[in-house]
């Protein structure tokens, strides 16, 4: 084969992987744009919400519609209740403890899932066709378009939701300013709450699309390891970040994977974007679109 | 604040951690088995169906009267594929006077072949753990019994010899897993790759694997090989099925190695009708028509239960009961020149180098230990993904032992 | 806890940050040592030495990882691979120039102080999630690094088997032989910190925990002293590594990934940050409370569970055990079992007169 054309391939698979991780690292952002929380569960948060559909599919026998809308119910109501119980006493505390704490809550989801659903792996079968599409050189499977799809879906609605909604701008102002928030007479608690709803929401969509491809079990929560040079090279507390963010990891992975592994005769996959993470930690700490108020010392 | 050591404190809890710890109530002739498992860890999809057939298999012998007449008992811990604590199962083990120990996970194998060798207890690791534990010799109590990752090179160097009629000039993929476990081969099929006259090249897949979209690419697209030779864990064989799949990879010329083989690898990567042609290596039979697994239905029957559902997943289900079985038979010999029942570590490790011809009709392969050969022959089968389940694709075989010899020589001579 | 303190009047800055505040303390500590080098080794079955030398090995890389998390502030999610570092070293050294464990151990000490400095260098920078990131990264580069160098790590298993420690014609190899080897490290790691910790560099690195910027106008040099929070605990980590090599016979990188990091952070969480107490007390409840769940569960699970069914429960209980203590310290006990202790301490400081 052709070189460029192998690269190219290459590139497609970085494009479309990336925006799957995308997907991932949407619902990190989400909350750290809101509260400023860290969550290292998010993985974790995927795995419940694809054992959530797996189990309503397989063992219940439901639709798949009634159990994406379970499974988005859950979840919605899982981040609500976990800010309240968790997050909110932990306002106001140094950053390593909310870190800590959702380290300690990924633990509780590791031994729950497998706990209440059994440890053994789950199909989660979607309605779509494992054949790739084929155009040209190219081949797409029509799951990670989904993805790619529900990734870019995610962007424009949250770019609207901020940008325009009236709730999306009270948000910003959180964000910015608790306190300055709550002076203009902005419930800041119900707005904590609403952005790990909408955690809730990405993971669930994000647990099905990674679910389908992955099958469910454990593992799934490994996906959670990919969120960090995305959003680190994103910047923290951007929405479009994230969506570049992934691709760039996308991209590099595979271009990684193809021209540097014979070189080392090792993996370099999983190396090379925290490698690059590290350089935009030197470099450009907030990210690509993050806000540039990282503080320095 | 007074400032004075606090340890005082660890020792109450050592206390009664003493008081409260049930003693290890060895009955008499009660024979002990320890069997370290894996529910919560890295591996624990393997683990929770592998190790229930393991306590069936040693339920059904109690059922059945015993080891000559002595019941036995195994006693089961979790390390979460940790090594301290398989450090600490171990003691725990050896405190409630198990006379074999099944070990799981490499690096525990590893860290615990000293400890074996030094307390006399023989330790299994089929299908894992050190392949130049093959020497007997060497390694007196550490028995690999399945095919090691050494042997199982060797057979599918052999395997892709025979599909593609003469290797001379082929090219072949290894898709390996980039860990020390996944590495283990390369040596074997360098060395192959030179006498066959093969071009081998490999493609790393780093933890956690869940994703390959290049490696496949680069097999399928760029290097275009003839056949591909696969050794990854968890998750990642059932990405690898579907990845080469997608770029058009034929699956009849893939062959896995045994841990990425099971019902569940092909049911995660979308069912038995994606995954059609896929090959798997085992090292145990597979499926459910075997008269040792009809005697354990029949045991629940007669219980009044159901039979356990870990006995659907028949890979890993089945490589249990191997587990359970051949250390139980290793037993029955030692108890066999000692009537009494009170046989020790030693006594188990001779029984284990005088199995022969224990086949459990057809779930094991025909092992032969010996005291110089410790992995029994390094027997392996090929199922094929077809029509919906797993055909058997050849009988018990093995290929390159001489190779695998040398490098088990080489490995024993650079010590 | 034993003795009282009343009557004990403090007249100089020296005498109240003496490490014996009190004479009787030095009492309670002699008799301390003796139950720990007189009376439990010979008392307890080989296997409870086993756990506590697993818990012995803890308490040297908790201390070392409080004193940079609880002491300076600075979050690390690297730790275990700095154990990897002091493990990999002292193997080559061990088994390559058949150096003696006393050269080879502070060697593997000294090498992962100098690469924990080196992965500690973005703090200067950066810090909070940004720095618990970069030490991630840490972590994941010095694992790839040990697993495909194979002139670290020995050959493609990347495990290195070392021979038992030795002093003069002396072979340590069993449990009880262990218990004491490992306990020495436990006493000096122990007087290390506490000495560090009340010394001029530990104070500075109270200061920078509690506010960089004041830390600094008073003439603390943050970069310096936060490079040397990163050495000192590598080196601790180091150590501890080397000791789990030495206790196992082998170096190998599979038991020193990012869960053996988080191991370390919950322990002294549910310690108690900045506390060499608390180090301990987290050190020995991480490490007993999966084989107490086990305990637990071996002697009622039976009632309510089938046996299969207990088997499958025991580590799931475990792992959300040990979730939901790291939440409830964090949200309920900042100050983790320490603070608990001096609770009680205080509680009996007054008893029967509590008011």
């Amino acid at each position: 084969m052709v070189d460029w054309q192998f690269f190219a391939l290459l590139l497609s698979n970085g494009v479309l992987i990336g925006l799957m991780y995308s997907l991932i690292a949407l619902g990190f952002v989400l909350v750290y744009k809101a509260t400023d929380a860290i969550n290292f569960a998010q993985g974790e948060f995927v795995m419940i919400a694809g054992f959530l559909v797996a189990v309503a599919l397989g063992a219940y026998g439901a639709p798949l519609w009634l159990a994406v809308a379970l499974a988005l119910a859950v979840m919605i109501a899982f981040g609500f209740g976990l800010e309240r119980v968790m997050l909110r006493p932990l306002i106001g505390r140094p950053i390593v403890a909310v870190i800590m704490a959702t380290i300690g809550l990924a633990a509780i989801l590791r031994g729950f899932g497998p706990l209440m659903w059994g440890a053994e792996t789950k199909p989660l079968p979607l309605p779509i066709p494992d054949e790739p599409i084929v155009w040209g050189p190219f081949f797409i499977p029509p799951i990670q378009l989904l993805g790619a799809g529900v990734s870019l879906l995610f962007l424009a609605i949250f770019g609207w939701f901020f940008l325009r909604s009236r709730q999306g701008i009270a948000m910003r102002a959180v964000a910015d300013s608790q306190q300055v928030a709550m002076a203009m007479g902005v419930n800041v608690e119900r707005y904590f709450a609403l952005a790990w709803a909408m955690t809730g929401i990405v993971s669930a969509l994000g647990g099905l699309i990674w679910g389908n491809l992955l099958g469910v079990d454990v593992h799934l929560a490994l996906v959670g390891f990919k969120v960090f040079p995305v959003v680190i090279l994103g910047g923290l507390d951007s929405i479009p970040g994230a969506i570049i963010g992934g691709l760039i990891v996308g991209i590099v992975e595979n271009v990684a994977a193809g021209y540097i592994d014979p070189w080392v005769g090792g993996g370099t996959k999983d190396f090379a974007p925290y490698v690059l993470m590290i350089l935009a930690l030197m470099i450009r700490p907030y990210g690509i679109f993050g806000k540039q108020i990282i503080e320095r010392v | 604040m007074k400032r004075w050591l606090p340890i005082p404190i660890g020792l109450v809890m050592m206390s009664g951690l003493t008081l409260g710890s049930p003693g290890s109530a060895a009955a008499s002739h009660e024979i002990v088995l320890g069997l370290q498992c894996d529910r919560t860890g890295a591996t624990q999809t393997v683990g929770v169906h592998l190790c229930p057939g393991y306590h069936d298999y040693v339920r059904l012998v109690n059922a059945k009267g015993g080891v000559e007449g002595h019941k036995i008992r195994a006693v089961e811990i979790d390390h979460e594929y940790k090594v301290p604590q398989g450090v600490e199962a171990y003691e725990r083990h050896k405190k409630e006077g198990a006379v074999v120990i099944s070990l799981y996970g490499t690096p525990h194998t590893y860290a615990l072949t000293q400890k074996l060798t030094e307390d006399r207890i023989p330790g299994t690791s089929p299908g894992f753990g050190r392949a130049d534990a093959t020497d007997g010799t060497r390694y007196p109590y550490v028995f690999p019994l399945a095919a090691s990752y050494w042997s199982q090179a060797g057979a599918a160097v052999d395997f892709a010899k025979k599909q593609l009629g003469g290797l001379k000039g082929k090219k072949i993929a290894f898709l390996f897993f980039d860990n020390p476990a996944g590495r283990e081969p390369i040596p074997v099929l360098e060395d192959l790759a030179a006498r066959e006259g093969f071009q081998l090249k490999t493609f790393a897949v780093p933890p956690p694997g869940v994703e390959m979209g290049a490696q496949a690419l680069d097999i399928a697209q760029r290097y275009r090989a003839d056949f591909v030779i696969a050794h990854l864990f968890g998750r990642s064989p059932s990405v690898s099925i579907k990845e080469l799949k997608r770029v058009g990879y034929p699956l009849r010329k893939v062959v896995s190695f045994v841990w990425g083989s099971a019902e569940a690898d092909v049911e995660a990567a979308g069912g038995f009708g994606v995954a059609e042609g896929y090959h798997t290596m085992q090292y145990a039979g597979v499926g459910t028509d075997f008269p040792v697994l009809n005697e354990i239905r029949e045991m629940y029957k007669k219980e009044g239960k159901e039979p356990s559902k870990e006995m659907a997943s028949t890979v890993y289900y089945n490589r249990g009961v191997m587990w359970a079985a051949v250390a139980v038979e290793a037993i029955r010999n030692a108890v066999k020149a000692k009537p009494d029942g009170k046989v020790t570590g030693a006594d188990v490790k001779a029984g284990f180098e005088k199995i022969k011809g224990f086949t459990l009709g057809g779930l094991l392969p025909p092992l032969e230990i010996t005291p110089n050969d410790h992995e029994g022959g390094g027997w392996v089968q090929i199922w094929q993904v077809k029509g919906g389940k797993f055909a058997r694709e050849t009988d018990w075989y093995k290929a390159y032992q001489d190779v695998v010899a040398k490098h088990i020589q080489e490995a024993g001579a650079k010590k | 806890m034993i003795h009282r303190e009343c009557g004990v009047l403090k007249t100089t800055y020296e005498a109240d940050m003496a490490l014996y505040p009190l004479p009787i303390a030095r009492r309670a500590v002699g008799a301390v040592a003796a139950l720990f080098f007189l009376v439990l080794p010979f008392s307890v079955h080989e296997y409870y030495l086993s756990i506590v030398n697993l818990v012995s090995i803890a308490v040297v890389g908790a201390l070392g990882l409080n004193i940079l998390v609880g002491y300076t502030g600075q979050i690390s999610i690297g730790h275990g691979a700095f154990m990897s570092v002091g493990a990999y070293t002292a193997a080559n050294f061990a088994t390559r120039l058949h150096w003696p464990f006393w050269l080879s151990l502070p060697l593997g000490g000294l090498m992962a102080a100098l690469v924990g400095a080196v992965v500690g260098i973005p703090s200067l920078r950066i810090k909070g999630l940004y720095l618990a990131i970069a030490t991630l990264a840490g972590q994941l580069i010095i694992e790839w690094t040990i697993n495909h160098v194979t002139w670290i790590s020995g050959g493609v298993q990347a495990s290195i088997e070392v021979p038992r420690p030795r002093l003069g014609g002396f072979e340590i190899a069993s449990q009880r032989e262990m218990y004491f080897f490992l306990l020495i490290f436990v006493v000096v790691a122990i007087t290390g910190t506490l000495n560090l910790v009340r010394s001029r560099v530990g104070r500075a690195f109270v200061a920078i925990r509690d506010h960089d910027i004041a830390a600094e106008l008073t003439g603390i040099n943050i970069f310096r002293y936060k490079l040397t929070a990163f050495a000192i605990s590598s080196f601790y980590a180091g150590i501890t590594g080397v000791l789990y090599t030495y206790y196992l016979g082998i170096a190998n990188y599979e038991q020193f990934q990012i869960v053996t990091s988080i191991d370390y952070l919950a322990m002294i969480i549910i310690g108690g940050l900045g506390s060499v107490l608390g180090s301990i007390f987290g050190a020995i409840f991480v490490t007993l409370l999966p084989i107490l769940i086990r305990y637990a569960m071996e002697a009622f699970g039976g009632l309510v569970l089938s046996p299969q069914a207990v088997l499958n429960t025991i580590p799931n209980l475990r792992l959300i055990l040990f979730g939901a203590l790291i939440v409830f310290f964090l949200v309920v006990e900042p100050e983790g079992l320490n603070r608990l202790w001096r609770n009680i301490r205080n509680y009996f400081r007054l008893w029967p007169f509590a008011y």
